[in-house]
């Protein structure tokens, strides 16, 4: 009998936190992680439980998240990606490490300094029909945060909650009906509002739009780039799905087997990857557009993301990397752990040959720059200008299609510009 | 003449909660080893649609209460259970997104594979064996003759579709419809499985109608593409002219919602407002009107018919000159597609839908 169960404060790994040891960080930090590790023991027997094991879920992560910032976590299921996130908010009560949320040491903070910690930090799930009490209504779960850390009158909250609701783009009036009563995408906006309740300065979202319907995705996020430019939101934005986290994040950090593989700002991400995984992970996402589907080359990946009970030495990617095995298996992938490291301004990668990657045919396919970035090619402001569509796909070589611009000519006065991103 | 032809197809579910219209009379052609992808969102009806091609539908609440299904000529509407059971497998094969949940958890690939095989093929239990290692193998399972004595459990999600892939396979079927295959794996699993599934498909001249709700996934796998909304085809095309000149609005809309990864950053999504509506009621005119900008009088009133956006004398169901169609009074023209909303200046685009409980 296998059974997973999260450890208490850990005796082990505790980092000696010696308060004069510590590393200053980037002043504008509202989250910062160093070293945190998150295992899970996994043990064995009925009545005696032995520890047999680890998964080592959250394997010695460090990030920080700026004030008004969205950075975005992506990777496959079970990289870690949700451990990150929970751990962060304390949910969990880490391995080893540390979580500092606004200067203030949290890793093992308790009792009430916890709870006025996360008044401050907030979450949206993946599921909006199990994370809503279908026994409650929508104003009873809004107002719930409030009532648990006392705030307002009955009728301060009441007042609030019709508040919330408009602000998420529902009816004040819809307050007494049930979550059942509403749709997906009616429900996360619930969820989002809920989260809102308490002013919280983080967010973390943990695959808000996934269970959506594709035609509502869009809804919740133009709703969570809105109520950042409203509110001033720091956004932790964790999903599986490269091209939306991309479009939300202005930082993004890859993860693997529970480590960052690389973190990059998003654009640079998608326009110069540097780490063997990286540049796999945006091959393999589909992109809507039969004529650049048509010149695209996948990086197809043999076999499965290992066990995190029992990653492999080294470089946890080095099972499945198509630079090692075109670099002749150089045997140090396996015999030492590649620590991030910064190849660019705020790109860091962990790969020790991630210089080879600069360069190939395979880095040069997923960005696509043989079709882009020509005469064309706008530069970053005129997109913030409002222009919705760059006229810049070359050679429709799909077919039979007709010979005018696959996608998009630019619009003549652009839609109205966006809210900006910083609060 | 087409592989597969269904004409008027109407399914219905009588459910406590009243009758749901599911399919409302959907036609499409497919040619043999052509690849046909039905894109719509959960709810449309694509899946029940192919469910009934397989008379499938959950009895007794499903019923096909209308139309035609030609296999080869022979229409499986009116086949009985035991003449369907000979197609099945035989002829047209299925996978589905959680293949978990249609292998048999209690027992062996080997079983379940063998059984497949001599239900249709009179062979010995020697040579089904056989068969099912060399298929395992055929799909990329390295050294396939141990893992015969596994359950699915001890297999991973993409290994499980794989097993899926080769026993849909197992019997060489014409037709093989495959909804949503990939939705419940990893990106990088998922390009293993869509290059596996199209490089088998065109090896073996295999038919598929792959559902999926995902655009980037139809682009990349299918030449035809029907879009479907509240269990209507609203536009129909192969894939390149599909994307090049969306002429519906809710492909339009589609499009526009989902951010693109090799779009410039800072590019605005354009959400299609409101929620696809309660198909517990019958349909009245265009399903998609109440969250469509370019509504006009006429689409409260009827539902248009498929039509070519370009007038033709003759309509191409199939291949790579199938004639582009759309069902909508008042298409978007190209700009207006290409901009994500209506342009013209005589035209005034309608009210967003009030967000309400449904």
């Amino acid at each position: 009998m296998t059974s997973y169960v999260a450890p208490g404060p850990g005796p082990a790994g505790v980092p000696a936190a010696g308060a004069p040891a510590e590393a200053p960080a980037a002043p504008q930090a509202l989250m910062r992680v160093e070293a945190l590790k998150m295992y899970f023991a996994i043990t064995s027997g009925i009545l005696i439980s032995r520890h047999v094991g680890d998964v080592r879920a959250v394997d010695g992560i460090s990030l920080s998240i700026e004030k008004g910032e969205t950075v975005g976590l992506v990777g496959e299921s079970g990289c870690g990606k949700s451990t990150v996130g929970r751990t962060i908010l304390r949910l969990y009560r880490p391995t080893a490490g540390r979580v500092v949320f606004d200067g203030q040491d949290i890793t093992r903070a308790e009792g009430s300094t916890l709870r006025a910690v996360r008044r401050r930090m907030q979450m949206i799930f993946q599921d909006p029909y199990a994370s809503l009490n279908p026994r409650m209504t929508a104003a009873g779960i809004i107002s719930e945060p409030l009532e648990i850390h006392g705030i307002g009158t009955g009728r301060e909250r009441h007042e609030q909650v019709r508040d919330l609701l408009a602000t998420v783009g529902l009816d004040p009036d819809y307050g007494d009906r049930y979550p059942h009563e509403f749709s997906g995408g009616q429900r996360q906006r619930i969820g989002v509002a809920r989260a809102l309740a308490l002013h919280p300065d983080l967010i973390v979202a943990d695959e808000p739009i996934s269970a959506l319907d594709v035609s509502i995705q869009a809804q919740i996020i133009n709703l969570l780039e809105r109520l950042q430019g409203e509110f001033g939101l720091t956004y932790l934005f964790i999903a599986h799905d490269l091209s939306v986290v991309r479009h939300i994040s202005d930082r993004i950090a890859v993860m693997y087997l529970g480590r960052i593989a690389e973190l990059a700002g998003s654009r640079e991400l998608y326009d110069r990857p540097l780490h063997p995984y990286s540049v796999a992970l945006l091959s393999a996402v589909p992109i809507p557009d039969p004529a650049v589907e048509g010149r695209r080359r996948r990086i197809i990946l043999t076999g499965d993301v290992p066990s995190p009970s029992n990653p492999p030495s080294g470089c946890t990617f080095h099972t499945r990397c198509w630079l090692r095995e075109r670099l002749g298996n150089p045997d140090r992938c396996v015999a030492e752990e590649p620590v991030l490291r910064e190849m660019a301004t705020r790109h860091e990668v962990a790969c020790h040959f991630a210089e080879e990657v600069d360069g190939t045919a395979e880095q040069v396919q997923v960005t696509g720059r043989s079709g882009r970035g020509g005469a064309a090619g706008p530069s970053v402001s005129a997109a913030a200008a409002g222009v919705a569509f760059s006229g810049e796909k070359v050679g429709t070589d799909a077919g039979p299609a007709d010979a005018s611009v696959p996608v998009a000519p630019t619009t003549p006065e652009g839609p109205p510009p966006r809210p900006s991103r910083r609060g | 003449m087409a592989l597969l032809s269904v004409r008027d197809l109407l399914v219905r579910f009588q459910t406590h909660d009243g009758t749901v219209y599911a399919v409302n009379g959907v036609s499409f052609d497919l040619d043999e080893s052509e690849t046909l992808g039905l894109v719509g969102e959960s709810g449309c009806g694509k899946s029940v649609t192919n469910l009934a091609v397989m008379r499938l539908l959950p009895r007794p609440a499903g019923r096909i209460v209308g139309g035609h299904v030609y296999f080869q000529d022979e229409d499986l509407v009116g086949l009985d259970e035991a003449e369907m059971r000979d197609l099945r497998g035989k002829e047209i094969a299925m996978i589905f997104q959680d293949p978990m949940t249609s292998l048999n958890p209690v027992l062996t690939i080997e079983e379940q594979m063998v059984e497949t095989i001599k239900a249709h093929k009179k062979v010995t239990g020697k040579e089904a064996r056989a068969r099912a290692i060399e298929l395992l193998a055929m799909v990329g399972i390295p050294e396939p003759e141990p893992l015969l004595r596994n359950f699915p459990h001890q297999f991973s999600g993409g290994m499980r579709q794989r097993v899926m892939i080769a026993m849909a396979l197992a019997l060489e079927p014409k037709l093989l419809i495959a909804d949503e295959p990939t939705t419940a794996l990893d990106v990088t699993i998922q390009a293993q499985v869509l290059e596996l599934l199209s490089r088998l498909a065109a090896d073996h001249g295999t038919a598929v109608i792959l559902i999926t709700h995902d655009l980037g996934v139809v682009a990349g796998m299918t030449r035809r593409t029907n879009v479907m909304y509240a269990g209507f085809v609203v536009e129909s095309a192969t894939t390149a002219n599909l994307f090049a000149k969306p002429s519906h609005p809710y492909t339009v809309g589609l499009l526009h919602s989902m951010p693109r990864l090799d779009a410039q950053p800072g590019e605005p999504l354009i959400p299609i407002e409101g929620t696809p509506p309660d198909l517990r009621f019958a349909p009245v005119g265009c399903p998609f009107a109440p969250r469509c900008a370019w509504r006009v009088e006429a689409c409260w009133k009827e539902m248009p018919t498929l039509e070519p956006i370009v007038a033709t004398s003759e309509v191409q169901m199939t291949g790579p000159l199938a004639t582009h169609r759309a069902a909508c009074w008042n298409r978007p023209t190209p700009e207006e597609a290409a901009a994500g909303r209506p342009l013209r200046d005589d035209f005034i685009p309608a009210a967003l839908p009030i967000e309400a409980p449904r």
